[in-house]
């Protein structure tokens, strides 16, 4: 291979027609779910007897109205699934260091970007919590744990030490925190780098990601506990946090891949060849067989020992009329597409396949979070309407709004990284 | 053209050049055994006869004369094969894992560790069939033949059916891996050969290779194909061997964070045993220029890694079994650690999670007797967390009247013993009469990470890298 | 018979020299008969202009013959030849037989790729390898270029063209015709009547 000289001064301009059409998705999703909203309350929306069954059963302790209760859900779903895109970024960023890889180098500013949608995420998560936490969460109910009450549930209330929401809220606030303040200190080292040079830098970020590394390793799996796995309070198991982690990996990945894609569409990032692409595609390809496998293996444990406590969850998913039928598109998304799609190896080097294949992946995953929070917080009163097409539209345009005016401040190629040759010149 | 970066530590050191490597790694295959090469081989024999007389009077007697009881069924013979079982997943891991991910700092380590992998294996598959009680009828047993000839078929539903696959398809397949690695160091051997016997056994073994391009063309594919396929391969086989306990209902033992946590204990333990091994071998063979500090170092990293995974694990088990309100999990757990084998629990906490974590520091990830004393320590850790999953799961079962303690006889002890015995019998006759280091893919990586090239590890200590070594801006 | 008797031959020790010799060559309109290296020399094969491999094409059929004879195999014992209620699950309890199917895809893909690269590389312990240069397996990479398929050329231009293009040896080789039709059962012989040196297919 020759050695060329290649332009790596770039830099992204979020255009005012980038940035109007984010803004159009943004507006097409808030009209979608209003549209969605109103077709609830007043359309033939379906199951409405069976919602009213429901309703009546859980008059007592479930105040809110189905829209409301719907939209709450939707919220927590979206607030789920774009904070494991932003974390993921900072999770690969961090990754590429301590695993000393060099291809990744020219793509280092996009996987990095994502971690700055972090705060908003966590503001997000709070705020819904704060509004929602009693139709989402049926631990947050007080009476659960009165004795003299009715309704008290010996099984919760043995969870309360770990339970209870002043606790839950310290958790979630000092994950987040500690998450952003990693993202950003990653991202500040990583323009030192560019600014000074040197290999000081570079070291330093290996660390400051070890750290990291080791705070998420942890935390992950205690925030998949606490965001979802609680919501079927009564149900748990041990795989759930390495699952939403599986879950959330591959999503970061098709998202990285889809950013990197777009931004050679839009004439960046020139450096990057097939090669790389190469490269994300086998790694959108691998982490979508890791996910199978912890989901199969999670579902497999439970389904043959079929010990009531733990069947709970997969028998509301799939002895229910309306949920059974997507946990096999679940599983047609998310592994026969990618894998079947990403086969080969003309497949992982073309921008085609690779762009139809990551938004797939970034559906189907969208799907197993909606699969994970919606039986449990609606039962059978899940839809997918305009409410559930709008929302996401909303997030998206939110989330691409701050990591493309995050990516437009920087330059979009770090030129001082030790490794940066390596991948300019990188070949499968 | 590969770009290599240089704050990339080199691969070889000592400014060998392609001519230096054959002679190296050849040297020991073609020399007379040498003086410390006999007395171990004697002493795995001897191991292994003092082992095989009680491995041979437990077949003839029957496995009661193992420490086995009505409750605790299940003991050292099942601990054993998941142990072995686990340190068989290292060289697979090394040779496929690592290639699909590019490290090439495996391809001084992959052979040994494939080695100790088949070998491991196969210590693994002696449990399961000596305690069937008559292992010469065993052998028809597990296949999927109708039972007795007849017309009832193997159970397709049990788990210890799908370890039979397992085990047997990782088997077969490493060896192929293995072999395939193999050949071109074999037709290198060949070709050097003094001794009539030696070009012919080498020339046989070498099927014929001749380096040729085209050769060469089908045959990377075909290593990068075997590593994408033994890559599940060797996730799917400890899976298995943890569905083992997992589909049961025992407290203890269902569980679903089993599968990804025993194959991260299984890697754990495979990379310990391979440092092991690697340590011995490098001073023996004077392979100091080959098995670097880094490679020591990075596998270190590697074992830190999977050891925090590990340890994650057993916290979230602890914690899960709280959470779950169940008494029986509940119970499981606080008598784990504070019931009649806290001893071996908390072996298992000291060695398995405590002990992998000095190696953040970066003095004893580098110094060459902590490593090998760490090692041996994460094996022995590893050992007890099996036992401590089965046998403290077991001991106190449903049944108050049944609870007992297990304590091994003699036999189980021997048997074990055995085991070393075949293990490290089958690795000396490797070490002397295979190239321990594959010689080709060194050579690969030879030209851009040699040492000429850019300064040797021990020169560069943190931050402060020499100005010509800076890269361009 | 006179085709594939007659070489000659460069010797390379560097494979970036190498890569651009075969370059070289072939833009010449020479061809070249097979090069053969110690290691496999990235991109060799495009300079050369090999088709990529098909193996993968290879492991993926076998793989997939795997599944279907894993799948028709449980489902044909359990689920009809002597069902039985196991665990209460259904005959046919496909969670159950995906390890199996697994690992039986797994099974027939390696064997099954790694029968076909042996059989297409004719490659078996009882073959007799045609060795150009017995260094080849060592530390020099070596260029065989067939005179006869050259003809056009005269010996020494092939070899001022070789040496030209970075080869430090130039070599001649040649074969007989019990050299090209080798017999495992001639070569064992004579290997231990002769010697290592003197062999129906000497290595020098």
């Amino acid at each position: 291979m020759e050695i060329v000289a290649q332009n790596i001064d770039e830099k992204f301009s979020f255009s005012p027609k980038l940035k109007k059409q984010v803004f159009i998705i943004g507006i097409v999703g808030i009209i979608l779910s209003i549209i969605g909203i109103l077709v609830m309350n007043f359309g033939g929306h379906h199951g409405h007897e069976a919602g009213h069954v429901a309703e009546h059963a859980m008059a007592e302790h479930h105040g809110s109205a189905d829209w409301v209760k719907r939209l709450f859900a939707n919220l927590w779903i979206n607030n789920l699934f774009f904070t494991g895109l932003s974390i993921i970024g900072v999770f690969f960023f961090a990754v590429q260091y301590v695993a000393n890889a060099g291809w990744s180098v020219i793509l280092l500013r996009v996987i990095s970007s994502f971690g700055r949608f972090l705060p908003i995420a966590g503001v997000l998560m709070l705020v819904v919590f704060f509004f929602a936490s009693h139709d989402l969460f049926h631990w947050t109910h007080d009476y659960l744990y009165d004795e003299a009450h009715p309704e008290y549930d010996p099984i919760i209330a043995g969870k309360a030490p770990f339970l209870n929401t002043p606790f839950y809220l310290t958790r979630m606030i000092a994950f987040f925190t500690v998450w952003s303040i990693f993202a950003f200190v990653l991202r500040k080292n990583a323009l030192s780098e560019d600014a000074n040079g040197g290999t000081k830098y570079y070291r330093r970020l290996v660390r400051i990601s070890v750290g990291f590394l080791i705070f998420f390793g942890v935390s992950s799996s205690i925030s998949a506990w606490d965001w979802i796995m609680s919501i079927d309070t009564h149900w748990f198991s041990t795989m759930f946090g390495w699952y939403v982690f599986a879950s959330w990996f591959v999503s970061g990945l098709a998202g990285i891949t889809l950013l990197v894609v777009l931004l050679k569409d839009w004439g960046y990032l020139k450096p990057v060849t097939e090669n790389h692409l190469h490269d994300l595609g086998k790694f959108v390809f691998a982490f979508s067989i890791f996910w199978t496998y912890i989901w199969f293996s999670q579902f497999l444990l439970i389904y043959y020992a079929n010990i009531p406590e733990e069947t709970v969850y997969f028998w509301e998913r799939l002895k229910s009329d309306y949920y059974s039928k997507f946990i096999f598109v679940n599983l047609f998304l998310n592994f026969f597409f990618p894998f079947l799609g990403l086969m080969t190896r003309d497949a992982k080097r073309k921008i085609t396949f690779l762009k139809i294949v990551c938004v797939v992946v970034l559906i189907g995953h969208w799907l197993d979070f909606y699969l994970m929070v919606t039986p449990g917080t609606l039962k059978e009163l899940g839809g997918l309407g305009f409410l559930e097409i709008g929302l996401p539209m909303v997030y998206l345009s939110a989330f691409a709004y701050v990591v493309l005016s995050g990516l437009s401040k920087v330059a979009l190629i770090p030129k001082n990284h030790p490794m940066l040759e390596e991948s300019l010149y990188h070949h499968t | 053209m590969q770009i290599v970066s240089q704050v990339r530590e080199p691969l070889v050191t000592g400014g060998k050049t392609y001519k230096d490597i054959t002679e190296d790694i050849c040297k020991p295959v073609e020399a007379k055994p040498n003086k410390s090469w006999l007395v171990a081989v004697t002493a795995s024999i001897i191991t292994l006869a003092a082992g095989g007389y009680f491995m041979g009077d437990m077949l003839w007697n029957g496995i009661g004369k193992w420490g086995l009881n009505k409750t605790v069924q299940w003991a050292w013979d099942i601990t054993n094969f998941v142990w072995w079982v686990g340190i068989g997943h290292a060289g697979t891991l090394i040779s496929a894992v690592l290639l699909l991910f590019r490290q090439k700092w495996r391809t001084s380590i992959n052979r040994a560790a494939e080695a100790m992998t088949i070998f491991a294996v196969i210590c693994a598959a002696l449990w399961p069939v000596v305690h069937m009680g008559r292992p010469w009828l065993g052998a028809y047993w597990a296949l999927p033949l109708p039972n007795t000839f007849g017309s009832l078929w193997v159970n397709f539903n049990s788990p210890l059916l799908w370890d039979v696959f397992a085990i047997s398809t990782y088997f077969s397949v490493s060896l192929v891996f293995w072999f395939i690695g193999l050949i071109p160091d074999f037709a290198t051997i060949r070709d050097r050969a003094k001794t009539k016997v030696s070009r012919l056994v080498y020339g046989m073994l070498s099927f014929g290779f001749d380096g040729s391009a085209k050769t060469w063309m089908h045959y990377e594919s075909v290593s990068l194909i075997l590593a994408g396929l033994s890559t599940p391969l060797v996730l799917s086989v400890h899976t298995i061997v943890s569905f083992d306990f997992a589909t049961s209902v025992i407290p203890g033992w269902h569980t679903t964070i089993f599968p990804p946590y025993f194959v991260a204990g299984a890697i754990f333990s495979g990379f310990a045993m391979v440092l092991t091994l690697m340590l011995i071998t490098r001073y023996v063979y004077n392979l100091q220029h080959y098995i670097t500090l880094e490679h020591i170092e990075l596998m270190n990293i590697i074992i830190t890694v999977t050891g925090s995974i590990v340890g994650i694990a057993y916290i979230t088990e602890f914690f899960i079994a709280w959470y779950s309100g169940v008494p029986y999990e509940q119970y499981a757990f606080i008598n784990r650690m504070t019931g009649p084998y806290w001893w071996a629990y908390w072996s298992m906490m000291t060695c398995n999670v405590i002990s992998p974590q000095l190696f953040y520091i970066k003095k004893i990830r580098t110094n060459i007797m902590m490593t090998f004393i760490l090692s041996v320590i994460v094996n022995i850790g590893m050992w007890f967390e099996r036992f401590v999953i089965i046998v403290t799961s077991l001991h106190r079962d449903y049944l108050p009247s049944s609870w007992v303690y297990f304590s091994p006889t003699i036999h189980d002890i021997m048997c074990y013993v055995f085991s070393f015995g075949l293990f490290f019998t089958l690795f000396f006759m490797f070490a002397k009469f295979f190239p321990v280091i594959n010689m080709a893919e060194v050579k690969a990586v030879l030209k851009d990470s040699d040492s000429k090239v850019y300064k040797g590890r021990v020169t560069i200590p943190n931050n402060v890298v020499p100005d010509e070594d800076k890269v361009l801006t | 018979m006179e085709k594939n008797k007659h070489f000659i031959t460069g010797v390379f020790s560097d494979h970036s020299v190498l890569l651009s010799a075969v370059k070289k060559i072939r833009e010449k309109n020479i061809k070249i008969h097979e090069v053969f290296t110690p290691y496999p020399v990235h991109h060799l094969e495009d300079a050369l202009g090999y088709k990529r491999s098909w193996m993968p094409k290879a492991a993926f059929l076998f793989g997939i013959t795997g599944t279907t004879c894993a799948i028709l195999m449980q489902v044909l014992m359990l689920g009809v030849d002597w069902p039985m209620i196991i665990g209460g699950k259904p005959f046919i309890s496909i969670p159950d037989f995906v390890p199996v199917s697994f690992e039986m895809t797994v099974l027939f893909a390696a064997f099954g790729m790694v029968g076909t690269f042996f059989f297409v590389r004719d490659l078996k312990p009882y073959k007799v390898p045609r060795v150009f240069d017995r260094r080849s397996t060592d530390d020099k990479h070596i260029v065989a270029i067939d005179l006869v398929a050259n003809n056009e050329k005269t010996q020494d231009e092939l070899t001022s063209i070789l040496q030209e293009s970075g080869a430090e040896e130039v070599n001649t080789r040649n074969f007989t015709d019990s050299d090209n039709e080798a017999s495992f059962v001639k070569y064992v012989v004579d290997l231990f009547s002769n010697g290592v040196t003197s062999s129906s297919r000497s290595l020098s």
